[in-house]
């Protein structure tokens, strides 16, 4: 009854305000008709008996307020006193307070962050219209085999002109672009290379002026560049005047025609320009530099798109005998965004951090069941003294709901902190991190779970003790009664779920830990230590370097200058780097071999690289030599090739002598002698399987975008400046980017799964914390109950050691039950684990041996010292604690 | 008509003590005030009603819809299990303070 009152009063007061109000009128005015009846009973005229009845009423209206005032000062007067008693109680119990809100801010902040995390990544509406209709179009073939590969303007004619499903396909390649003019020193961004469609496809509008036009794809058409508004602010000082500007492109003036807004970053994050991509007739297939966007027609699904596209790949194999098993795989446009790996981590991640919530919200449940055992004599005794239960209930309320309050902020602040920390340093790479942001919904989400958590194990004592028969309870000081026994065992099951839920976590840390351990041991098949490897992209800018005899002067001159620099002990180019930069894949021809028709060799990593490549990255000499100086355009072509190559390609013959050519049969390339064989090497990532290549020498084969790797003597990181000014003073068209060490290459290459090992760390370790102090709530109550009896086992001569195990054996009990629940479920759910793991499997015996082994001991140890408390208990003291 | 200031706090026992038998309607409730302290209390629907509200918001007392005597629709009031008690609690206290303020008063 008074829950109910308390309901019908809040619902009078806050939401039925006008009916409040029509029955206090009627309330009044019945009471004046009653007055006016007593009066004409007493023998006076209908008027005067009204009027007598008004004036000693006296203002109906005044009466009225009074009441409304009354009625509004009980209720706030009431919910004053509940606040101030709820901050006193609180601030009593401080320990308990402070774990409650801690373990509720841990759950609130953490499930908000991540939530918001995969939100702003998985599901956030992208800043282009209908985004959902957009979609990126690969090739895949054999002998290549790249999963989302690329294709050539061949292919994308044929694509094109058999097109049905989707609008207008454009085609799109992302290459280094250098950026010059009179505004200021040239500099290398990131560009896109895109046909007249590319940018209307994805339908943003431009911030001024225009892009590209029907038609600007065709060859005659002159060089034109749409810049992204950072590229804009930064060199041209957010200048509307820059439309129609002509401006240095690769060396080659271009028109500036539009400013796409900040929004707008696709293909790359980092894209900065697009240009007119020009349609040149193809005399042959390739090179394979290029992929597709499209928007879907409307009706068209993603399906039938893709069932288009593997016909339209039929016709293309027909053309091209060197096709097999050629696709070209359609993906949306938030998935080709995403990769394929970002995804089921995230979601693994999501699911972790509900775990985190589920533990906390145990937690609390836990700690406001003890405390309602606690405070069942409080209950019984204020109750007995004359307190109404609703007013229990409501002040039991106001504290859960208050701790729920502060728990929620503190989360709240730990969320935006934690998103802020994410956004800033973008420790995992993450695509689409720009839509990441504080979720509303996520927050009131979190919030919601913990406050109806607090509010439903906050009510429990209220509700019991209004049936729990007051004398009862006020005798037994709430030590042992029938409900508190019935609650200890509850208490007891939500530990035990809370040790299970937590070891479930502490597996999947424990596998992604191994995995990324596993990970930290690729070497990338070089020793010279990373952080002594500096490396920069090298564009000499200016069109004449297109020519090789220019070209590999200005990169002879660069290699003297690099040398002079002191602390650099060599220094050598390449277009690819370890553990990730492939600079260039190509297919290959043995020399004596007879290829069928059709038939290709596999298509492989060929680098070019210059004289003390091998030696500035320490990579072994197996059998040979390295490339010398002498191997120029004038000597005969030579080539080097990995271990793996040989033993392929060569098995059980000697590489070396034997001789190889670039490309497939009938390209023309000249045979290459090959001269050296060298360790294994990394070029498409660490977890990648060493994949066969061959090198060839600068000299012979030159390409103006260089990379200069340089070995020094100590911190790398110390020569960049040095080694940047010398360079850029050769020709004022030199730009330089993507200077670093080897060390944060490697770094950049594992961020993505260092990420996912992080936070899943950080929510093990947060859902251990809240286990074990559960646990420890737990048993140090439960010696806190059981004192009397600790105190008479002494008395009776029970050693301490004895009771020191009687109490660790208690929570060892729940701790197996626990474990063994625990590791059912790290068995059933780490299979999602599966994609992220490398070197171990789902069920690696050491995880599933140390994870439950770490449990036990915090277990342990959260028992350990309620139970020393235990053994000081002294006899005496303990037989009176009544 | 003769009438005594109300002390702080008195009316809610006076209306309590009113109530306890039966619930009744507001200017019943004024009339049997005026009656068990033989009309040395007149409560004013100004003072009545404020302290009914007040009341029942405190969840001493409920209220519903009636007929009145001479049919009339009026409001009653009846106490709650918390307004019994509060009855009990109010009247020990007023015990204690009316003995010691009697006894304040016999001192010499």
């Amino acid at each position: 009854m008074p829950l109910l009152n308390l309901l019908a009063s809040l619902r009078r007061n806050l939401f039925t305000r006008p009916r409040m109000e029509r029955d206090l009128d009627e309330e009044v005015h019945a009471y004046l008709d009653q007055l006016t009846d007593e009066k004409r009973e007493a023998g006076i005229g209908a008027t005067e008996a009204r009027r007598e009845a008004l004036i000693e009423f006296g203002g109906l209206e005044q009466v009225k307020e009074e009441v409304r005032q009354a009625r509004a000062g009980q209720m706030l007067g009431q919910m004053l006193q509940d606040l101030r008693y709820g901050f006193r109680a609180l601030r009593k119990h401080r320990a308990f307070t402070m774990i409650a809100i801690l373990a509720l801010a841990l759950g609130i902040g953490a499930t908000t962050a991540m939530f918001s995390v995969s939100y702003g990544i998985l599901m956030r509406p992208l800043p282009y219209a209908d985004a959902d209709r957009v979609a990126v179009v690969y090739m895949r073939f054999f002998p290549r085999d790249f999963a989302f590969g690329t294709m050539c303007i061949r292919d994308y004619l044929m694509w094109k002109e058999n097109n049905r499903a989707f609008e207008d396909p454009s085609l799109f390649t992302s290459p280094r672009m250098d950026v010059g003019g009179k505004e200021g020193v040239p500099e290398q961004v990131q560009g896109a290379s895109v046909t007249a469609g590319f940018l209307s496809t994805l339908a943003v509008r431009p911030l001024i002026g225009r892009t590209f036009a029907a038609g600007e794809d065709q060859p005659a058409t002159g060089s034109l560049a749409v810049l992204s508004e950072t590229i804009w602010r930064r060199r041209f000082a957010a200048s509307p005047a820059v439309l129609g500007e002509t401006i240095l492109v690769n060396g080659a003036p271009t028109k500036v025609i539009g400013v796409m807004p900040g929004v707008f970053r696709f293909p790359q994050r980092q894209t900065e320009v697009w240009t007119n991509l020009l349609l040149n007739p193809p005399t042959r297939f390739g090179p394979w530099f290029y992929r597709g966007v499209a928007r879907l027609k409307p009706g068209v699904t993603l399906q039938q798109a893709q069932a288009e596209t593997n016909q339209i790949g039929q016709r293309l194999m027909q053309q091209n005998s060197n096709y097999h098993r050629l696709r070209l795989p359609v993906l949306g446009l938030r998935d080709a965004l995403l990769g394929t790996t970002l995804k089921p981590a995230i979601l693994v991640l999501a699911g972790a951090v509900g775990l985190v919530l589920l533990i906390a919200v145990v937690n609390v449940a836990n700690l406001m069941l003890a405390r309602a055992t606690v405070r069942e004599r409080e209950m019984a005794l204020r109750l007995s003294l004359g307190a109404g239960r609703g007013r229990l209930v409501r002040q039991l309320l106001t504290e859960s709901v208050l701790l729920a309050a502060m728990g929620g902020a503190a989360g709240l602040a730990l969320a935006w902190g934690g998103i802020e920390l994410v956004r800033a340093w973008n420790p995992g790479n993450l695509p689409l991190i720009d839509s990441v942001r504080l979720d509303a919904g996520a927050l009131g989400f979190t919030v919601l779970v913990s406050m109806l958590t607090g509010v439903l194990f906050g009510l429990t004592p209220a509700l019991q003790s209004a049936r729990a028969e007051l004398n009862a309870t006020i005798k037994e000081g709430g030590r042992a009664g029938s409900s508190s026994r019935a609650r200890g065992r509850t208490r007891a099951a939500l530990v035990i779920s809370e040790i299970a839920v937590s070891l479930m976590l502490l597996v999947g840390a424990g596998l992604l830990l191994r995995s990324f351990g596993n990970l930290q041991r690729v070497t990338g098949g070089f020793s010279t230590p990373p952080r002594q490897i500096l490396t920069m992209l090298i564009s000499p800018g200016g069109r004449k370097y297109t020519d090789a005899r220019a070209g590999l002067a200005f990169y002879d001159e660069v290699l003297r200058r690099a040398r002079a620099v002191p602390g650099v002990a060599t220094a050598a180019l390449t277009d690819s780097l370890p553990p990730d930069r492939q600079g260039d894949a190509d297919s290959f021809m043995m020399e004596g071999q007879t290829l069928a028709p059709g038939e290709l060799n596999p298509i492989v990593t060929d680098a070019t690289v210059g004289p003390d490549y091998f030696r500035t990255l320490g990579v072994p000499l197996l059998k040979g030599r390295y490339f010398s100086d002498h191997d120029n355009r004038d000597s005969a072509p030579v080539t080097i090739v990995s271990e793996g190559f040989a033993s392929r390609f060569y098995p059980n013959q000697e590489a070396v002598g034997k001789r190889i050519q670039q490309s497939g049969p009938g390209m023309g390339n000249p045979w290459m002698e090959i001269v050296g064989v060298v360790g294994n090497m990394k070029y498409l990532g660490l977890t990648v399987d060493t994949d066969p290549a061959y090198y060839m020498a600068f000299a012979q084969s030159y390409g103006p975008r260089m990379f200069l790797a340089v070995r020094a003597s100590g911190d790398a990181g110390r020569v960049a400046e040095p080694l940047r000014r010398a360079i850029q003073s050769i020709d004022p068209g030199v730009t330089l980017a993507q200077v670093g060490t080897m060390e944060q290459a490697l770094a950049l290459s594992v961020s993505q799964p260092r990420f996912d090992t992080m936070l899943l760390g950080l929510f093990a370790g947060i859902a251990l914390l809240l286990a074990a102090v559960g646990i420890y709530g737990l048993i140090a109550y439960s010696v806190a109950q059981r004192t009397h009896e600790i105190g008479v086992r002494m008395a009776l001569g029970a050693a301490r050691a004895d009771v020191v195990r009687m109490v660790v054996r208690q929570g060892a009990r729940l701790a197996a039950i626990g474990i063994v629940l625990g590791l059912g479920g790290a068995l059933a759910l780490t299979r999602l684990l599966k994609t992220m793991l490398f070197g171990i499997g789902v069920t690696d015996a050491l995880t599933f041996l140390a994870a439950p082994l770490g449990m036990m001991l915090v277990v342990l140890l959260a028992t350990f010292v309620p139970a020393i408390r235990a053994t000081r208990i002294s006899p005496v003291v303990a037989l009176r604690y009544e | 008509m003769p009438t005594a200031n109300l002390l702080q706090g008195t009316l809610d026992l006076l209306i309590l003590k009113a109530l306890a038998l039966t619930g009744l309607h507001g200017l019943a409730i004024s009339h049997r005030i005026a009656q068990i302290t033989n009309g040395t209390f007149q409560v004013k629907p100004g003072s009545l009603f404020p302290a009914l509200h007040r009341m029942e918001e405190a969840g001493w007392l409920t209220s519903a819809w009636g007929e009145s005597e001479n049919k009339r629709r009026a409001k009653y009031y009846r106490l709650t299990a918390a307004g019994r008690r509060q009855l009990q609690t109010e009247t020990l206290q007023w015990e204690t303070i009316a003995l010691a303020i009697a006894s304040a008063l016999e001192a010499n």
